[in-house]
């Protein structure tokens, strides 16, 4: 097994994660496609720190640290779309323009 | 004459003492001019005596540095410098206290001898300058005095059209001095006179820029002294107080043109054909001005006309090689002229109007300012005796010596067109029934008449510093030491003297047939040929050419750059702007507002990175 | 003082009065125009010194200043590339700092007179002015050159943004967009530079530029190259300064700015179009500069004659002063494009005698737009019946703008058109044509507005007071000193010139 494998898995997960994020109008889903996105991340970095030119234990710490990045973010962003939902009662990116400016 | 260079400095001093203190001071500040004038016309006439016993004088500083070449400012007195410095000052000093009367109650009386005193200054500085770059600067100077002077009665439009005039017209002719000046600094390597006159007499000048520059030079002296085609603004320039007129436009600033030839006369001389161009137009000017001056309705035109005509021949005699008949015209000029000038101004001050139409009969009501006048138009006409008879007289032996026969006899129908105008005029307003609509007709203060009884004894006397009879001081002293200016005195054939004898009688019994006697009907010439009346009447027409080529022409070409500025520019500069317009509405649909648009742009972007970090390793070579 | 640090103190003094500024509360009117004021007057002050230092015979080299400030290597290790501190000076950029602490006290006071709304914010934006310009002039450093030449230009489009005339944000973007393409074509031209030196320095960039072979940095800077950033480095200054067809924007910012900025504007901003072609086209590409001399010579002449006829059939009196900024620039390339030591030294004159001829002018301005309320030609008419001493100077400025001797515009004519006559009389003769244009257009204008019958009642119009005489006479005092004893300028342009000319090949 070398490592265009896992950077292969990465590749398709940061793909989907992408594509979610740009697609997608329902804001959950672009909240978990960021989600994959951010996986994609960790799972080159855990590959690179074993299979790498130079392996290190750092790329794992570093993914540790990413989960836990993760992890935070995703409860301010869900607690900001509660807040959100709750004000507006709609989880559709396109109808939260308010801020926009109309020339 | 070492001091000499304080002598401008009194006017100067009073024009700034006027221009601060003349509020408080008001009438008084005729005491500040009149006190300054006067220690300049002492001190002038100091340096002259001074030079009558020793040589010329010269003193510079470095004024300015460029590269290797040094301009320099100083003075020197040289017997033309010296002559035309008391000239100046004494005419400034009379003209000074006749104001003391002419002005009193005038509103703006301290302006008015402030800027007597700017002119005044402006005027010295420029006769005794060593170099052409500080006469120049003088030059334009009282160019300046004399717009603001035009312009003292600012209010009324003739005024500022007349004032306007003077200036653009005498810049006209200044430009070809700049230029006439700036290709001898490039030929010569200096603007002293001396280098001038010693590169052209060791012939580092090629002929042709000899009468290049020297043309060049005369279009100022034509502008300045109100020489055909930059005349018409010298007429105009009545419109300015009677005194300015006495001063500016008679005796000095105007002959300024004639001292500029009469400086740089051997750089005239070393071209034939300079010389002969400065003949020419004075010819021209003479008699052209004098027909105009024939029939003129206002005082002081007819008198303007017979300036330009006076300075006319004294650019004849110098184009004549006849430096001393020139420089001592302007002499006599100056003294009689004024004089005329304040006596006319004495005559409009008591009937209050120009129109000598309106005037008449007014021997016995102004006992002094008569006889003046009289004076004054004998020695203009060159009755004998008088200063203008030696003069004129002096010219014509040039004219006649120097071969111009042509131009010889066009100055003696000049000085019979002379003699005939100054007597119409003088029996218009002098003689006869009075025509004016004021009752009471009072002759003028002291402190305008004494000023006049001076000029009429120097217009009787001046002329007997010059005589082929008793000696010709004035023109030996001019020449002294200097073969490029020519011989004191032209010998030339007797009649000459009698011819210009009978001439002026004639003119003089002419005008008097006319409008003394009245043994010939005043109206014949518009009777009999209306069409000749109306040219001369309206001055040839040439304000009129003027405003219908030279000005429709300027405007026109300042619609077209208007046409070029809105159109052509404009309308490039709107072109390219619609262009960027296009592309960022174009730009603009990407900036939808939404993020993951802004989000796929972004990847895009980076993808495109990627595929040329890729395809260059991530240096692009250049 | 330590003498390197005058110049930092020079230039940085007006932020010290933005510091101020900003605790003093907005409504306190009076404390703001005093703070706004004063703020300028430590620049002048050490502007002054630093002109009498010199003529007491201090070498200006002592007041040089070098920091280290931004170092990075070359991705490929070929050499350091160093930005650092640098601010120097020498005779003409001390001539132009003077004129900039100068002008910009004036139109400080005179903004304290004309302005009439929220001095807190504009007193900051013009202090930053303030330091901009400084700045440009005392940058010994293309980089540091180009932050301080940005820095002029914010402050800028706000003051005529916001407290100009009627059209002033059209204005003020015409403004910003013609200044930032000509930064923009200055930037490239300028790291092009830095790159293929390694260096930013302007004297060290003299020299490499003069010398043939590699540069430190170990590449090559072709023929081709040189031109081509001539080119750029002609098109930036020309919008500045600004040379025809790039002048849209300039007579714009003359009519809608406020007077006060105008003054600084025709007085000091415009300028720097002259100085960088001077500093970076002459003394850096002079061979180029030399090719292209008859091109530049013929466009000040076309500069010179299109500004002068526009100027003929203005109606309003700001645009008859637009394009006679325009046409006073011509002679600028006048004596620039003569290549030689009077057609440089006319040039130099006249871009002082123009900043202060421009600032007088615009002052005049303010001052009777305050009273009468129009700057139209035909509305005005017979003002020195009303306000004779406004007249009075009016006419003064006038004359000093259409060259009258003893006056500093008959200085700079005079040597400008003095260098031309020498290399190309005949396109010199045409552009003599522009004297008399320039009496024309001006003695119409000045006259239909001064003299001729009233057009209007006076009474009860007070004419200056006596803190409006201040600018008046300084301005008017400094024109006629130049005028009278022009060594008061040449003397320390000397050095600068030398220099210059040896780069040309000393002609």
């Amino acid at each position: 097994m070398t490592i265009s494998g896992y950077l292969t898995l990465a590749l398709i997960l940061f793909a989907i994660g992408l594509y979610g994020a740009l697609t997608k109008r329902n804001i959950i889903v672009v909240l978990i496609s960021i989600e994959l996105m951010l996986n994609a991340v960790n799972v080159n970095l855990v590959a690179f720190s074993k299979y790498g030119i130079m392996p290190s234990i750092t790329g794992q710490v570093f993914a540790i640290f990413g989960m836990a990045i993760a992890a935070a973010e995703v409860a301010i962003g869900i607690a900001i779309l509660i807040a959100l939902y709750r004000n507006r009662a709609t989880v559709n990116i396109d109808r939260i323009n308010s801020i926009k400016d109309e020339f | 004459m070492e001091t000499a260079w304080i002598i401008p400095l009194f006017p100067l001093a009073s024009f700034v003492l006027l221009l601060v203190f003349g509020k408080k001071l008001k009438e008084s500040s005729a005491y500040v001019g009149i006190a300054m004038t006067l220690l300049s016309f002492v001190f002038a006439v100091v340096a002259l005596v001074d030079r009558l016993q020793s040589p010329t004088y010269k003193a510079e500083a470095v004024w300015l540095t460029i590269g290797d070449v040094q301009l320099t400012a100083g003075f020197e007195i040289n017997p033309l410098n010296a002559l035309m410095l008391v000239v100046v000052s004494l005419v400034s000093f009379l003209v000074h206290t006749y104001s003391k009367g002419y002005m009193h109650g005038d509103d703006r009386f301290h302006i008015f001898y402030a800027y007597l005193g700017l002119f005044t200054f402006a005027m010295l500085g420029l006769v005794m300058s060593p170099n052409l770059l500080q006469t120049y600067i003088f030059w334009e100077l009282v160019g300046l005095g004399s717009f603001l002077l035009i312009g003292f009665w600012f209010y009324k439009e003739e005024a500022k059209a007349a004032a306007k005039k003077a200036f653009i017209m005498t810049r006209i002719g200044d430009v070809g001095l700049l230029i006439g000046m700036i290709l001898l600094f490039w030929q010569v390597g200096s603007l002293e006179y001396d280098e001038i006159f010693r590169a052209v007499e060791e012939g580092t000048l090629s002929s042709g820029m000899i009468t290049l520059t020297a043309l060049l030079i005369f279009i100022g002296a034509v502008g300045k002294s109100g020489q055909f085609p930059l005349h018409s603004w010298l007429p105009d320039a009545m419109e300015g107080p009677t005194p300015v007129s006495a001063l500016i436009h008679a005796a000095t600033m105007v002959a300024a043109g004639v001292y500029l030839v009469a400086a740089l006369f051997p750089l005239f001389t070393a071209s034939e054909t300079a010389l002969l161009t400065v003949a020419v137009i004075g010819a021209f000017t003479a008699i052209f001005a004098a027909s105009i001056g024939l029939v003129q309705k206002d005082i002081k035109r007819v008198l303007a006309y017979s300036t330009v005509s006076q300075l006319g021949y004294m650019m004849l005699a110098l184009g004549s090689a006849g430096y001393v008949a020139g420089v001592f015209h302007l002499t006599t000029h100056a003294f009689f002229k004024a004089l005329l000038f304040l006596a006319a101004g004495s005559v409009i001050h008591a009937v209050a109007t120009q129109n000598i139409e309106k005037m008449g009969g007014l021997w016995k009501k102004l006992p002094l300012t008569g006889p003046l006048f009289l004076i004054g138009t004998m020695a203009i006409s060159g009755v004998p005796l008088l200063s203008g008879f030696f003069s004129k007289d002096e010219i014509l032996l040039a004219t006649w010596a120097s071969g111009h026969t042509v131009l010889f006899w066009l100055a003696v129908i000049a000085a019979f067109f002379t003699a005939f105008y100054m007597f119409r005029l003088f029996f218009m307003v002098f003689a006869g029934e009075s025509r004016s609509e004021v009752k009471e007709v009072k002759e003028s203060p002291a402190v305008m008449t004494v000023p006049m009884v001076i000029l009429g004894l120097l217009a009787i006397f001046a002329g007997y510093m010059n005589t082929p009879w008793f000696g010709t001081f004035l023109g030996d002293w001019l020449v002294e030491g200097n073969a490029a200016l020519g011989p004191a005195h032209v010998e030339g054939p007797a009649w000459i003297m009698y011819v210009v004898t009978a001439i002026s009688l004639a003119g003089i019994l002419l005008a008097w047939l006319i409008y003394g006697k009245r043994s010939i009907s005043r109206d014949w010439l518009t009777a009999k040929v209306p069409a000749l009346y109306n040219i001369l009447y309206n001055k040839y027409y040439v304000d009129e050419f003027y405003q219908y080529t030279v000005v429709k022409a300027t405007f026109f070409v300042s619609r077209v750059v208007r046409f070029v500025e809105v159109y052509i520019v404009g309308g490039a500069v709107f072109l390219i702007s619609g262009i960027v317009k296009v592309f960022s509405t174009l730009g603009s649909w990407m900036q939808n507002g939404q993020t993951q648009m802004y989000g796929a742009v972004a990847a895009v972007g980076l993808a495109l990175l990627v595929v040329i970090y890729a395809l260059t390793g991530g240096y692009i070579q250049w | 003082m330590v003498s390197s640090h005058v110049l930092t103190t020079l230039v940085f003094a007006p932020l010290l009065g933005i510091l101020i500024l900003a605790f003093i509360p907005k409504t306190n009117e009076k404390l703001t125009k005093i703070v706004g004021f004063l703020a300028t007057v430590p620049s002048l002050v050490l502007a002054l010194t630093l002109y009498f230092q010199y003529k007491a015979g201090t070498s200006l080299e002592n007041y040089s200043l070098k920091v280290d400030w931004i170092q990075f290597n070359d991705f490929l290790g070929k050499g350091l590339f160093a930005i650092d501190f640098e601010l120097g000076v020498n005779g003409f950029t001390m001539i132009m700092l003077v004129l900039t602490a100068v002008l910009g006290t004036l139109a400080a006071l005179a903004s304290a007179l004309f302005i009439k709304k929220e001095w807190k914010g504009y007193f900051m934006l013009f202090l930053l002015l303030l330091t901009g310009m400084l700045g440009v002039f005392a940058a010994e450093n293309l980089i540091l050159f180009f932050i301080f030449f940005e820095i002029t230009m914010i402050p800028m489009f706000f003051l005529i943004g916001k407290w100009g005339y009627a059209e002033k944000e059209k204005a003020a973007y015409s403004y910003l967009i013609y200044n930032g393409l000509g930064s923009a074509i200055m930037l490239i031209a300028f790291i092009v530079l830095f790159a293929k030196t390694g260096t930013t320095n302007i004297a060290a960039l003299t020299d490499i530029l003069a010398s043939d072979g590699l540069t430190p940095v170990g590449k090559e800077i072709g023929e081709g190259l040189k031109v081509g950033l001539f080119i750029a480095l002609l098109v930036a200054f020309g919008i500045k300064l600004p040379i025809l067809p790039l002048h849209t924007w300039m007579v714009r910012v003359h009519v809608q700015a406020p007077p006060s900025i105008v003054m600084v504007h025709a007085g000091v901003l415009l300028k720097i179009g002259a100085y960088g072609l001077i500093r970076f086209g002459m003394e850096m590409f002079p061979e180029q500069f030399e090719s292209f001399a008859v091109l530049i010579a013929v466009l000040g002449v076309v500069n010179l004659l299109y500004g002068a006829f526009l100027a003929l059939i203005q109606d309003d009196f700001k645009m008859v002063l637009a394009y006679s900024s325009i046409s006073h620039m011509g002679i600028v390339l006048i004596g620039l494009g003569a290549l030689n030591e009077a057609g440089l030294q006319g040039a130099i004159f006249q871009v002082v005698s123009h900043g202060l001829i421009a600032a007088l002018l615009f002052f005049l301005v303010g001052v009777f737009y305050e009273r009468l309320g129009t700057t139209i030609i035909s509305k005005l008419g017979g003002m020195a019946k009303g306000l004779p001493i406004t007249a009075g100077f009016i006419l003064a400025a006038a004359m000093a703008s259409l060259g009258l001797p003893g006056m500093s515009g008959f200085v700079s004519e005079f040597m400008a058109f003095l260098g031309l006559f020498k290399e190309l009389p005949v396109l010199a003769a045409i552009g003599a044509l522009g004297i008399i244009l320039t009496a024309v257009y001006l003695l119409r204008a000045v006259l239909a507005m001064t003299f001729g019958k009233a057009h209007r009642e006076f009474r009860g119009t007070p004419d200056m007071k006596p803190v409006e005489y201040v600018p008046a006479i300084v301005l008017t005092g400094l024109i006629i000193m130049i005028g009278v004893y022009p060594s008061v300028l040449s003397m320390p342009l000397e050095t600068t010139l030398e220099t210059i000319m040896l780069g040309l090949g000393g002609r």
